[in-house]
């Protein structure tokens, strides 16, 4: 038999005293979020060759951020949680916790940043926000993340840094729900199979966890109590943001206690070695080309394209 | 020597195969046979297997390209679960003797593998992220070509800006999100002394239907080479115990869905990009008609599950929704007819549509990469084009009936799909 005892998750958390609301009536919630350039038409600038042009391209709170946001504020509403929402990225992701805070009505914001944080790959991302969560100054209990970042979109940062907390790991989650005293959570999961089909899957663990919110996540708010503090907590989150700077917190390097060589470049296995544009594959068919001037030619096509749609040949 | 070896995860829901599994296999096979000549050594391709009654699967990842199986088959291992997974995985991958077990060849030093693989997919991308996590070593995701090879690295943190030889470096190179650019990731030691570290395994996740499975080279030979014991191909146990604790991640129900938008199904698809910018909304609506007349389905190319219009809820619910995408990062169909819209054809598109009979493209941008792929290009705008295609399929009086945006869509689309099949040879030249 072997016994599975030589992982280091359960003994590489050590979190710093002191902590507040030890008494387990209060859900203490994290919300990890990134800012991420803006894809939509109008703000995004792509060069010629089709590549996103950065310099042109503006930043903003990214949209799977922004699904866990919802999912923050769905603990806010129906399970009375102390929420905070902290990220690691340059003094500008500032803005990006500033929307977060819009969406979940946060009581704190927590922005890790520090020059020797840049360039960080998703091992040392998860460290320093490890590092965050555990010094929030609660016991944290429930951790959400995004699916994956639209330019990164590598999805490696919400389950890295729940293994580094001993956290348990439930990734594209579309519904959860908290039992607070038992400090149990149930989430349904969507589960892809590439080739067989799809699963919705029913999962129970106990707390502490991570999420990481499926694109298709939906907060539904079913009673009307509910509802009536989502537009309390609306409102509140409005006067919030106009002040947010008061709930702002930056914390570099020195102040999260970080070992500087687990974080940023030097933290980080892997290096982008070069950058090329993917060669443009052979082309597999001979196109004829139709001018959209050809009023007679267009309408040959639509009959083409009829008599395929309808199996003929 | 401390790192050997390339392991796959076996993905599977249950027993059934994940296709993805027998791609990687097939490549990691490829590699370390090129491995193995350069550099004269004997490293194995070593699947791990994780599930319950899935010794069936164990010969298959044999015949697939393994050189050897590690089979925990456990009741409580019937699903993935990514925390108790991950233990059972990295347990099995730095347990020596076992390995020994598995691949005589293993050296008494061996403490992790040198590479490991995993399929992009919901099992994999997660698993592979704790696992790395737990083993302390980079990981690259989404990944479509991989080369291994030595190569000097001038860089300021890893070797403190003075060139130095890195040998057996796995290349992991990945499309980024705009489908035109190749991002080539490596997983490298620190060599320089300030931080010196040993990064193991080079890892990645791999997107599936991108690899070739062995067999598909024509390539048998491996077919019947099941050995237990001596020589050949093994497979080797290993009994995971758990703790009550590990247990407490229950999966209290699990039901296999349809996909709701069936695009697979389909034997004509309607798919937009882009080019639909100038009037988001109306376009959409307008291509919503157009799909109807033809009984199809309507997909989009990846930037568009984005959302990056802003168009009424309804088509944002309705249509801009990853269950859509067709591609790398979506589905990949093979449909009679493929009519793409405003999309400019990037690589991450193009995998997941170039198999369709017919493909028909509207592209007002005379050097699209779509038009390489296209039987018929018709350089327009989309606003100019698809009036008079509506028009002139709608004056024919034999319009198909009802495809995605009109009501009972599926049931069309039913009698459609007893054509399927039938009309599987490209006649390219009715084009």
């Amino acid at each position: 038999m072997h016994v599975i005892d030589n992982c280091k998750q359960r003994l590489k958390v050590s979190v710093p005293a002191p902590l507040i609301d030890m008494n387990g009536d209060t859900l203490n919630v994290a919300v990890m979020v990134k800012l991420e350039p803006d894809l939509s038409e109008g703000n995004v600038s792509y060069n010629p060759d089709g590549t996103l042009n950065r310099s042109q391209t503006k930043n903003i709170l990214g949209p799977h951020s922004a699904i866990a946001c919802r999912a923050g504020m769905y603990a806010k509403v129906c399970y009375d949680a102390w929420v905070a929402v902290c990220s690691m990225g340059p003094p500008t992701a500032e803005i990006a916790l500033r929307d977060a805070m819009g969406i979940c009505c946060a009581d704190e914001l927590h922005l890790y940043s520090d020059r020797i944080f840049a360039g960080a790959d998703t091992l040392a991302t998860a460290e320093t926000i490890k590092h965050g969560i555990m010094r929030m100054g609660r016991r944290i209990d429930l951790v959400f993340s995004g699916h994956r970042a639209v330019d990164g979109e590598t999805g490696q940062t919400g389950p890295q840094t729940a293994w580094k907390l001993g956290f348990n790991f439930i990734g594209n989650v579309v519904d959860y729900s908290v039992d607070v005293s038992r400090r149990m959570v149930r989430a349904r999961r969507r589960v892809d199979l590439p080739g067989l089909y799809t699963v919705l899957e029913d999962v129970e663990c106990p707390l502490p966890a991570l999420i990481a919110l499926d694109p298709g996540y939906r907060d539904n708010y079913r009673r009307v109590s509910e509802r009536l503090m989502y537009a309390r907590l609306e409102k509140e989150a409005r006067r919030r943001v106009a002040d947010y700077k008061n709930h702002l917190k930056v914390w570099s390097a020195k102040d999260l206690g970080v070992d500087l060589r687990y974080v940023g470049l030097a933290g980080s296995p892997t290096i982008v070695y070069k950058v090329e544009k993917i060669p443009k594959a052979k082309a597999s068919r001979r196109a004829r080309v139709v001018g959209s001037s050809s009023v007679e030619e267009l309408r040959e096509v639509g009959n083409l394209i009829l008599n395929i749609a309808l199996g003929e040949k | 020597m401390r790192y050997q070896h390339m392991f796959v995860l076996f993905e599977h829901d249950d027993g059934n195969a994940l296709n993805v599994s027998y791609e990687m296999l097939g490549e990691a096979r490829r590699l370390m046979d090129g491995f193995n000549s350069r550099y004269s050594l004997d490293e194995k391709v070593i699947a791990i297997l994780l599930g319950s009654g899935v010794r069936d699967l164990a010969y298959k990842a044999i015949d697939a390209g393994a050189d050897a199986v590690v089979l925990a088959d456990h009741e409580e291992l019937r699903y993935p679960r990514v925390n108790l997974y991950t233990k059972v995985i990295c347990s099995i991958v730095r347990d020596r003797m076992l390995i020994k077990q598995a691949a005589p060849s293993t050296s008494d030093e061996y403490v992790k593998p040198r590479y490991m693989l995993f399929g992009a997919d919901s099992i994999g991308r997660h698993i592979s992220s704790t696992v790395l996590a737990e083993l302390e070593s980079g990981l690259a995701s989404d990944v479509n070509k991989l080369v291994i090879d030595d190569v000097t690295i001038t860089h300021q943190y890893k070797t403190n800006g003075k060139p130095e030889l890195y040998r057996q470096i796995l290349f992991m190179y990945r499309p980024d999100f705009s489908g035109f650019l190749w991002t080539q990731i490596l997983c490298l030691d620190n060599k320089n002394p300030a931080i010196a570290r040993e990064y193991s395994p080079q890892a990645c996740s791999v997107i599936p239907g991108v690899f070739k499975p062995l067999h598909h080279d024509g390539d048998s030979s491996r077919v019947g080479e099941r050995r237990e014991d001596g020589e050949g191909a093994r497979i080797v146990e290993y009994r995971p115990e758990f703790s009550s604790d590990d247990l407490r991640y229950r999966i209290v129900k699990r039901e296999i869905v349809r996909d709701e938008v069936g695009l697979e199904d389909s034997s004509v698809i309607v798919a937009f990009g882009r080019g639909i910018k100038d009037d988001p909304e109306g376009n959409i609506r307008m291509i919503e008609e157009f799909a109807r007349l033809l009984n199809a389905k309507i997909a989009i190319s990846l930037p568009l599950s984005k959302q990056p219009f802003s168009v009424s809820s309804e088509l944002k619910d309705r249509y801009l929704i990853p269950a859509r995408v067709v591609g790398s990062s979506g589905k990949r169909v093979t449909p009679r007819l493929y009519i793409a819209i405003g999309i400019s054809g990037a690589m991450q598109h193009i995998v997941g549509m170039k198999e369709s009979d017919t493909v028909i493209a509207i592209n007002p941008d005379p050097d699209a990469p779509i038009k390489d792929e296209s039987d018929v290009f018709i350089q327009g705008r989309l606003e100019e084009v698809l009036p008079i295609l509506i028009e002139s399929i709608k004056g024919s009086g034999k319009d198909v009936g009802d495809g995605d945006g009109g009501a009972g869509a599926d049931a069309g689309a039913r009698v459609l799909e007893m054509e399927k099949g039938k009309v599987k040879d490209r006649d390219r030249a009715r084009v």
